[in-house]
């Protein structure tokens, strides 16, 4: 047996260490499922002084490290590697105080973010950030990942939502970054950073007090450029919905069909338009959103009339992906992210691609912050369908970052889309990255390989010319 | 003009001391590195809530701008007459709002940096959510000319507000709790505070008579950031926001989060620097392996120590 397990399983209680291929299984991709890989071990550790035990060995050892909080991602992130341990942290799962006065909980990394909000619900107040994942990820991924949610327009993304975090450097040491530190702003690039720089050992986040009220409306439009400019006139109005979502035919068809909840299935686009605040606030706002969509020549408008009716148009969308997955064999989900007012502009040139690779893709999307999620769809048993997808997806990151955007948005770089961070980023901005890394890691051993590419990869990259048959297609879990 | 700045980075033989408008420094001797003149609007589409803007502007001209298309910048930057952009975001200052609407950092979304050895590099960019990269332009917040010049950046922008600002009497311990139990609930509160013996609190959009009395909104800028004439030192902490009455606190801010101390001798407390003319002049302690990262940092952005500045 190799040392460094032998050392592990001596210094650890038993339980705590896992080796066998049978129970690693479940942890061999993360929601990325195309990309697959057994760790050396598991370590599910149950407290700090465990996981400061595990880090002094792969320090000892040189052995990398792959931390774990439910395994959701949808970029490779959590994907284990063949020389390295995973460190799973959904044990360390207590919430260890809600405070209502101060308006703040703190958690241990592996509570899940829906837990938080159940946890606050007594007292009226709830955690705002909230992936669609959010009944099963954690809040040490949603941090590790900046993840963001249906409410992050009004509400902000985790970044704007975490009051401070605990984590264990590679050498063990715990360290506390808060917004109270003066000098540079080191909680905020704990934020979205993969998983690379430290391990996120608690966090403190900030309630908000619920809405009194909240009420959804939705819009249909013959015409996807009249919706996009609807998006716009709303936000040009000086109104800042709690949500603004956005979905094209071919999703509205694929989620009436699954949920049945009364989508216009005539229309070419739908918009979904969440209001909320004290009652007249809202009353005042419906009014004034009705009128821009009116004038936008909406060809149909629903009010929510009560609570029920409000969650339910939402279903449509919340179930927007497996809905589309119910279509095809195999998706792939994107998540560039574009300046609002190319909507129109990027989702015709991705119709024109569409027609070009002849593979169908279904947009949804966080229309009010540009960020889109086209799923593009595909049978990965057909010969070259992969390739072809792939080649797709490039192009539509290429288009996102063509008109001055990102190509993620809120999924991270992961494994997925490190040859993207070489259009996206000159090689001094990368070495950095690179720089920044080993402040924090100077052996690099947490989360190598993942989220920045290395400077040989983009010039190989580069003299390939983005034609790389090396990487599988993913198939999304489905939730 | 970046290319120029770029150029005497790099044939600098001696260390520089970046300067916004000189507000504020105006005592140190080093080589200046002005960033005044680097002025203007880069872009704005209010539609987008984006503003893009060179380090050099003033606060004043910004906001004017801003102001034609009925927006603001969120986190209430002090100013008294003449700060740049740029050297707002280099000391990370923002205003009473911070406990409602977040603070400069959060309204971050990209900017354009010369490093030490003169190279030009962006993070972030113009989009509301970006995360490809570390987050290098929130980490710049506060880091006042030690790491890189801060030459561009973008910020999300909100609609205007009208606000109104209230006043009750009541003893010091009361309105903490108060100010909390208020923000708690769906009241459009923008900021709560304490001064000379009253709970200010601030409202915005439409919202029902208050029993108290309306005072002019121009309280905010008296307390951000305070000022004394008085001759023992001002200091400013932070604490819990429902943290109570603690001794020679001369005004509290941000819904509690905030305290100005006026004593000779240091508080007893985790996070307090001493403020001179509305700027920090003394940091609170760090943890040891905290300044190690730091420091590792400063050598990333800098390696040579063109920038004068201290972390
Ligand atoms: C159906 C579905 C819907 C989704 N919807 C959204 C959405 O709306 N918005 C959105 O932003 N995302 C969404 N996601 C993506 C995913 O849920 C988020 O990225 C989530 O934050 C990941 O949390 P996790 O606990 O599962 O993290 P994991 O997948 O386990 O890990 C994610 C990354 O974080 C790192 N990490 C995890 N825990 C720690 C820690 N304690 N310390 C340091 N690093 C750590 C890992 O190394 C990895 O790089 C969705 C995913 C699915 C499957
Ligand atoms: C309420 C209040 C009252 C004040 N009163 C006074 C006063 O009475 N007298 C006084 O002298 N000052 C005063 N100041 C300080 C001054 O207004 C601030 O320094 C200002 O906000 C910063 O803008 P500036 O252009 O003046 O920066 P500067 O004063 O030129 O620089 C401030 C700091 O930021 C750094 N910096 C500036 N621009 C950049 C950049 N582009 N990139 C990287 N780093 C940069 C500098 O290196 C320096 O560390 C006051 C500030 C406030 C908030």
């Amino acid at each position: 047996m190799l040392k460094v397990i032998n050392d592990l399983l001596h210094n650890l209680p038993t339980g705590i260490l896992i080796t066998d291929k049978e129970q690693s299984v479940v942890f061999e991709c993360d929601g990325l499922s195309a990309y697959r890989q057994l760790p050396l071990a598991v370590a599910l550790p149950t407290n700090i002084e465990q996981i400061k035990t595990i880090l002094t060995i792969c320090r000892k050892y040189n052995t990398p490290i792959v931390t774990r909080g439910a395994g959701t991602g949808l970029s490779g992130g959590a994907l284990p590697l063949e020389k390295g341990i995973l460190l799973v942290l959904s044990k360390l799962n207590k919430i260890l105080t809600i405070d209502p006065l101060q308006r703040i909980a703190e958690v241990e990394v592996g509570v899940r973010n829906i837990q938080i909000s159940q946890a606050a619900d007594c007292y009226n107040l709830y955690y705002a950030p909230d992936p669609s994942s959010q009944i099963a990820c954690t809040i040490g991924g949603n941090v590790a990942e900046n993840s963001g949610g249906v409410h992050c327009l009004k509400y902000g993304l985790t970044v704007n939502n975490v009051l401070a975090v605990k984590i264990l450097t590679i050498e063990g040491e715990l360290l506390e970054f808060n917004q109270s530190q003066q000098g540079i702003d080191l909680l905020a690039l704990i934020n979205g950073s993969e998983g690379l720089l430290g391990i996120i050992i608690e966090v403190t986040v900030k309630l908000l007090p619920k809405p009194p009220k909240a009420q959804l409306i939705m819009a249909g439009f013959a015409d996807i450029v009249e919706c996009a400019n609807a998006v716009t006139n709303i936000i040009e109005q000086g109104i800042i919905p709690a949500g603004l979502e956005m979905m094209d035919k071919f999703a509205i068809e694929a989620a009436e069909a699954f949920v049945k909840i009364g989508y216009p299935l005539d229309a070419e686009a739908l918009l979904l338009c969440e209001l909320d605040g004290d009652e007249t606030q809202v009353r005042v706002d419906i009014e004034k959103v009705s009128q821009i969509l009116k004038a936008a020549q909406a060809t149909s408008i629903t009010v929510s009339t009560n609570e029920k009716h409000r969650l339910d148009l939402w279903q449509g969308r919340k179930s927007a992906f497996p809905a589309i997955g119910r279509l095809s064999p195999d998706y792939y989900c994107m998540d560039g992210t574009i300046p609002r007012n190319k909507l129109a502009e990027v989702l015709a040139k991705m119709a024109e691609l569409s027609e070009i690779y002849n593979l169908r893709v279904a947009n949804v999307f966080h229309a009010g912050d540009g960020n889109l999620h086209p799923l593009i769809l595909y049978d990965a048993n057909k010969e070259g369908e992969l390739e072809k997808t792939e080649e797709f997806g490039q192009k539509i990151l290429e288009l996102c970052i063509e008109v001055g955007g990102t190509i993620t948005g809120e999924h991270g770089v992961g494994v997925e889309k490190l040859d993207s961070m070489c259009s996206q980023f000159t090689a001094p901005e990368l070495e950095t990255f690179h720089g920044i890394k080993k402040v924090f890691d100077q052996q690099e051993l947490l989360n190598p390989g993942k989220a920045v590419p290395t400077l040989n990869r983009c010039a190989e990259l580069g003299k390939m010319h983005v034609h790389n048959n090396q990487l599988p297609f993913p198939e999304l879990e489905r939730f | 003009m970046l290319n120029l700045l770029s150029e005497q980075i790099k044939d600098s033989k001696e260390p520089l001391q970046i300067v916004g408008r000189e507000s504020k420094l105006k005592t140190s001797t080093n080589k200046k590195l002005s960033i005044a003149d680097y002025q203007g609007i880069v872009s704005y589409q209010a539609s987008e809530l984006v503003i893009t803007v060179k380090a050099g502007t003033s606060l004043q001209e910004l906001q004017q701008v801003l102001a034609s298309k009925n927006q603001m910048l969120s986190f209430e930057p002090p100013d008294y007459g003449n700060s740049s952009i740029g050297g707002t975001y280099a000391c990370a200052l923002s205003g009473s709002a911070q406990a409602f609407r977040g603070s400069l950092r959060d309204f971050v979304l990209g900017i354009k940096i010369i490093n030490g050895e003169g190279k030009i590099l962006s993070f972030g960019g113009q989009m509301m959510k970006n995360v490809a990269g570390y987050d290098v332009a929130r980490l710049l917040v506060g880091s006042k000319g030690s790491l890189a010049v801060i030459a561009e950046m973008s910020f999300k922008v909100l609609p205007k507000v009208t606000e109104a600002t209230y006043s009750i009497e009541m003893l010091e311990d009361d309105a903490i709790i108060l100010m909390n139990k208020w923000a708690a609930t769906a009241l459009p509160l923008s900021a709560c505070a304490y001064y000379q013996g009253k709970f200010y609190y601030r409202l915005f959009g439409k919202h029902d008579k208050q029993q108290a009395e309306e005072v002019d909104n121009k309280i905010w800028q008296t307390l951000n950031p305070f000022q004394t004439t008085e001759k023992e030192f001002l200091w400013r902490a932070s604490v819990p926001s429902t943290t109570k009455k603690i001794a020679n606190t001369v005004a509290i801010d941000c819904c509690g989060n905030r305290r100005w101390i006026v004593s000779e001798h240091k508080p007893d407390l985790a996070y307090v620097e001493k403020w001179e003319k509305g700027l920090a002049i003394s940091k609170s302690v760090k943890h040891p392996a905290q300044i190690k990262i730091e420091q590792g940092l400063k050598k990333v952005f800098d390696p040579h120590g063109v920038y004068h500045n201290k972390l």
